[in-house]
């Protein structure tokens, strides 16, 4: 679905630039010179301008991630009983269902609001409160959806790369998408402060432990931990966007670059169907 | 026994044909996906191998399996051909330990683990994508897509892409990020591989 004309890529994509661009513009890297071409063309392919302050975020987050999530993490990881933390896990993606309804609507993806409305009245009724996917055992799977890929479908830039204090890895328009998720999320609205509090805390100490051999991994095998995030952020939300529908559009090794992006696949043929 | 030359030569054809047909071929991009995935499965996750074999296990699978050196061009992206024959040689001998040290060990603990082939489908001529899923006991099934290059009823990957990350596009961002921050030079990414691999 596109709305063109509520708001175009190129309005919000200023409007979002606007917002960050003044506490940005000291964090400025320098573009290549003009002369040397290739150097220009990997300098734009990155969208990265801001990369010193980018980095800078970076080891910012990662010290605080050291000192307090990865810790507490570790410790939640190894002395919860796993079925808790899949209760917990649970219980808090239950939490994001009315938001990821709301993107479904937005998106136009009715089929998909209709399972998320079906999981979201089951689980947390005879789920108890959405500590069991009950929903999720008979077949209706989750999906998430955000504003961020909200606005991805109508067509609006994701703009320069941005690390987020706290957040981590981003870009204005996600950067958007989770304040416009938050507002309106109804939990946000409805529940105390307390319980947001708590909400927000466990959905990080939940996700990091769920993460937290990959991020291990990652970080000892990688040579620029900075550029391994920033591609495997990008391609992430991209697969995401696409509702994780494979994109055979995409660069492959040996050049054969030459398939039109869409966004779907559709114009794979189907070679063989076991399913 | 007889001593007729022409029985003698067509049996040494019926034993070249035989013989060429021999090594097990999958006649299809996804009957060699699963085929691979299968014997991946059964040796590396074999219960009592020490670090070194399972690396090495690995890296003849690997070979087997994967279009190593067009992936290693694919990841030096642009800087491939700026650098010169000798930093090309070594780059794709550092790629292939890079790699091997950065997965060998995440097929330690496979239990339970199982590899299915959903679909297949044709990106061009010569490649198709084969699309699978793991399934791990108690967590939600991994989406794993992988795009195999074909000649006649020869098959190697090129790409692996896990839950829409292709390796290929991550490796190669990642490389050209160390290559910028070495000025431009290839020579800084094969430092920092050697460092690495400990290739010093």
């Amino acid at each position: 679905m596109k709305v063109v004309g509520i708001m175009s890529g190129r309005a919000a994509r200023l409007a979002a630039t606007a917002t960050f661009i003044g506490f940005l513009a000291a964090g400025c890297a320098t573009p290549p010179p003009a002369s040397d071409q290739a150097a220009i063309a990997a300098f734009n392919e990155t969208n990265d301008p801001y990369e010193p302050f980018n980095r800078a975020m970076l080891q910012f987050n990662l010290a605080l991630d050291k000192a307090i999530l990865k810790p507490v993490a570790y410790v939640y990881k190894e002395t919860v009983p796993d079925p808790l933390q899949t209760n917990v896990t649970n219980f808090l993606a239950n939490l994001r269902g009315p938001v990821i309804f709301a993107n479904d609507l937005l998106q136009g993806e009715f089929e998909r609001a209709g399972n998320t409305l079906m999981r979201f009245t089951m689980n947390s009724t005879f789920g108890i409160l959405g500590i069991n996917d009950l929903a999720g055992e008979i077949g209706m799977q989750e999906h998430t959806e955000d504003f961020g890929q909200t606005l991805a479908t109508w067509d609006v830039d994701d703009g320069p790369y941005l690390v987020l204090p706290i957040f981590g890895p981003s870009n204005p328009r996600d950067g958007i998408g989770i304040l416009a998720d938050s507002l309106m999320d109804p939990f946000t609205w409805l529940t105390p402060f307390e319980f947001r509090i708590g909400r927000a805390v466990g959905t990080a100490v939940d996700r990091r432990a769920r993460h937290y051999d990959q991020i291990n991994d990652l970080e000892k095998n990688s040579l620029d931990f900075y550029a391994a995030i920033r591609s495997l952020y990008r391609q992430r939300r991209a697969d995401e966007i696409r509702n994780g529908a494979p994109a055979s559009g995409s660069p492959v090794p040996g050049g054969l670059s030459v398939m039109p992006q869409k966004p779907d696949g559709q114009q794979s043929k189907a070679l063989s169907s076991e399913k | 026994m007889t001593g007729s030359p022409l029985r003698a030569a067509l049996g040494a054809l019926f034993f070249l044909v035989v013989a060429y047909a021999a090594p097990v071929q999958a006649s299809t991009p996804a009957d060699f996906v699963k085929q691979m995935g299968d014997k991946a499965f059964a040796s590396l996750s074999e219960p009592g191998l020490t670090s070194d074999e399972r690396a090495e296990r690995f890296r003849i699978l690997l070979n087997e399996a994967f279009d190593l050196p067009r992936i290693a061009r694919f990841a030096l992206g642009r800087y491939w051909r700026t650098s010169s024959e000798e930093e090309q040689k070594e780059f794709v001998a550092l790629f292939e330990k890079f790699v091997i040290q950065a997965y060998a060990n995440r097929f330690q603990d496979l239990s339970g683990q199982k590899l299915n082939v959903i679909d297949a489908r044709e990106i061009s001529a010569a490649q198709a994508l084969v699309l699978s899923e793991i399934e791990i006991p108690g967590k939600p099934p991994v989406k794993i897509n992988w795009r195999v290059q074909s000649k006649d009823d020869e098959h190697k990957i090129v790409d692996v892409m896990v839950e829409g990350i292709s390796m290929s596009v991550t490796q190669r961002d990642e490389f050209a990020a160390v290559i910028r921050q070495n000025g431009g030079k290839v020579d800084g990414l094969i430092k920092a591989l050697r460092r690495k691999t400990g290739s010093d």
